[in-house]
């Protein structure tokens, strides 16, 4: 029961900042589940962040801070109800798409069967895997949930760089949440990180389906999760322990909530065109969940980093092509500061400086074309076995489902007018990993061989998300005729 | 031509879909299989229980150093060490006053002429003293 109490405060804050910043009402079973994976995602966020500030300030009332949040989130919710009602973002749900009834079916048997695969799997590896499973949870996530938790006031002992391959300059989101359960329980308890897992793994495929069936119809959320749970890299490393797939959900909900704010732009009502009208300001409540999302991926790897430049660039660039997007992407800004800004004092305050930026051969390194060769031929193998899938890679059937459902493209011709700007954001990352290999100061083999799937993991999701919101499946809006 | 009635996929797409889903159960069932696959390492084994009587001996907060097996299990068993002795720091060096051995396959004939056992909790579990480090924190 008392392992109850952290997670239902945690779920209720999240709720709460979700209902307060979405533009719309569930009315379907998918709406509710995209504001629960959503309401997931925050949760954490926040309770970690709370959690840390009172470990830097030296007080001990988590209880009564979390409560305080909520009863200020409560509030807020309970005085702006009546304006957030629902808006022509509306209009923006494709829930109601439907498919043929042997594809609907087809497609609804194989995900309850996937589901029911990857639930076994992943309960039977958190049972055997309690401690996570490779060196990174106890060296690395468990090893400074550690530290914060039974540090007391000295927890700044465990980001020394006497442990440098603890990484000690890597962010809190993990090790907090778990340090803030473990303080609420009392004690360490080992189900505390498995749990956690086990949320953002299925918090991660939720979104995922719920995002899609809203903007695409039912049969394009149902391929997503049907692909996302028969990754078995996916369903691993969800028991793992890592910040991987955390930092995966966290990018998926920034862009997902992006996809949801251009859509909302692109059929709003010449009416509402004049700046800051009522509707552009509920449609702004989109962008600030989407840049606290990209701020949360911040605040759990450093790649998140990397994700925040690759999203505010790929904006910038949205509006130098006058689109009349400077205010959206000022919003985008404004809401990634909070957690962006604690993230820098933590850099500079506490953690030492990084490894990967202390060589001093990096700009010697940049000039080897041999290291250029070795890394593009990893990113090709790797695209290639990527998830360890049975028989077919993942990455290729997508490719290949592309190719074949490409005569049914001139059915979705509203969505193709949409801004897809946001697809850039991923190759982006992925120069951007590719750069870090360039300068990495460790042997360039042994670093890509045992990160590079996971951070192709991290972008797995969104990948799988933009993929199927473009993709031509086969649909047709009930409603069409009306 | 009624336009609630859904759009039936080209034989291609259907033929495409249904490879994909195929796919994907094929996955699904590798993922079964392998889930039967018993954990190969016991962390808390290697970690909590291999150092609790070590952990009662030492202070709760400070740093102290390290000596161990090389190459890369060593470097596991640092890290369980670590692990299980949070929050006081481990650094891998001999240079502090208390030091800690850690060997879980072969105990060393000899140590480090500067470095004195203190305690053998066994299972390649040392408490050794460093009387140079002793003198130079004084």
């Amino acid at each position: 029961m008392a392992l109850l109490l952290p997670a239902v405060l945690s779920l209720a804050t999240g709720y709460l900042i979700v209902t307060l910043l979405l533009p719309f009402r569930p009315r379907h079973f998918c709406g509710w589940m995209f504001q629960l994976s959503l309401a997931a995602c925050y949760g954490v966020g926040v309770s970690s962040i709370i959690y840390f500030l009172l470990q830097v300030c030296g007080l001990g009332h988590l209880l009564l801070a979390d409560l305080i949040v909520l009863a200020i989130l409560a509030s807020a919710w309970l005085f702006l109800r009546s304006r957030i009602a629902a808006t022509d973002v509306q209009k923006t749900i494709r829930c109601d798409r439907f498919s043929p009834p042997w594809l609907q079916h087809a497609l609804t048997a194989s995900f309850g069967i996937a589901l029911m695969a990857a639930l076994y799997s992943i309960i039977r590896r958190a049972i055997t895997h309690p401690h996570g499973d490779g060196w990174d949870a106890f060296a690395i996530w468990n090893l400074h949930a550690r530290f914060l938790f039974r540090g007391g006031s000295h927890w700044r002992d465990g980001f020394s760089a006497l442990i440098p391959w603890s990484h000690p300059d890597y962010p809190l989101l993990l090790p907090a949440a778990i340090a803030r359960s473990w303080t609420y329980l009392g004690h360490e308890d080992q189900r505390v990180p498995g749990a956690l897992g086990l949320l953002f793994a299925f918090s991660t495929v939720a979104l995922l389906i719920s995002s899609l069936q809203l903007l695409r119809g039912s049969a394009a959320g149902l391929l997503a999760g049907l692909t996302l749970l028969s990754t078995p890299f996916f369903i691993e490393q969800g028991t793992a322990q890592y910040a991987d797939v955390p930092l995966s959900l966290y990018l998926l909900a920034a862009l997902a909530l992006l996809a949801f704010h251009d859509r909302a732009e692109n059929d709003r009502p010449e009416t509402d065109r004049p700046p800051a009208s009522g509707g552009q300001r509920q449609r702004f409540g989109l962008l600030v969940l989407s840049g606290l999302a990209a701020s949360f991926a911040a605040w759990t790897k450093n790649e998140g980093l990397l994700f925040v430049l690759a999203i505010v660039s790929v904006r910038l660039l949205s509006a130098l092509r006058g689109k009349g997007r400077w205010r959206p992407l000022l919003v985008l800004t404004i809401s990634l500061a909070p957690a962006m800004l604690l993230l820098i004092w933590f850099k500079h305050s506490i953690a030492p400086p990084s490894e990967l930026f202390s060589d001093q051969s990096a700009l010697h390194k940049l000039a080897m074309p041999a290291r250029y060769w070795i890394t593009l031929k990893w990113y090709g193998k790797d695209f290639l076995r990527f998830g360890e899938w049975a028989f077919v890679p993942g990455t290729l059937l997508l490719v290949g489902l592309c190719f074949a459902a490409s005569a049914n493209a001139r059915n979705n011709n509203h969505e193709e007018r949409e801004d897809r700007s946001s697809v850039l954001v991923l190759p982006l990352i992925l120069a951007g990993y590719f750069f870090i290999y360039l300068i990495t100061p460790y042997d360039l083999r042994w670093h890509l061989r045992f990160s590079l799937n996971r951070l192709f993991l991290q972008l797995w999701p969104s990948a799988v998300f933009l993929f199927f919101l473009a993709a031509p499946i086969p649909t047709t809006p009930a409603n069409s005729d009306s | 031509m009624n336009e609630k009635t859904p759009l039936c996929p080209s034989k291609r797409t259907a033929s495409a879909i249904l490879i994909f889903v195929l796919c994907c159960l094929l996955s699904s069932a590798k993922l079964v299989l392998n889930a039967t696959t018993p954990a190969t390492d016991n962390v808390a084994q290697r970690s909590d229980q291999r150092f609790a009587a070590l952990k009662a001996a030492l202070p709760a907060r400070g740093i102290v150093g390290y000596i161990g097996e090389s190459g890369n299990t060593g470097t596991a068993d640092y890290y369980l060490a670590q692990y299980a002795l949070a929050p006081l720091i481990v650094e891998h060096s001999p240079d502090h006053t208390l030091v800690i051995g850690n060997f879980p396959t072969a105990r060393p004939a000899s140590f480090p002429s500067h470095l004195q056992l203190v305690t053998d909790f066994g299972n390649g579990v040392l408490l050794l003293r460093n009387p140079s480090a002793d003198k130079e924190a004084k």
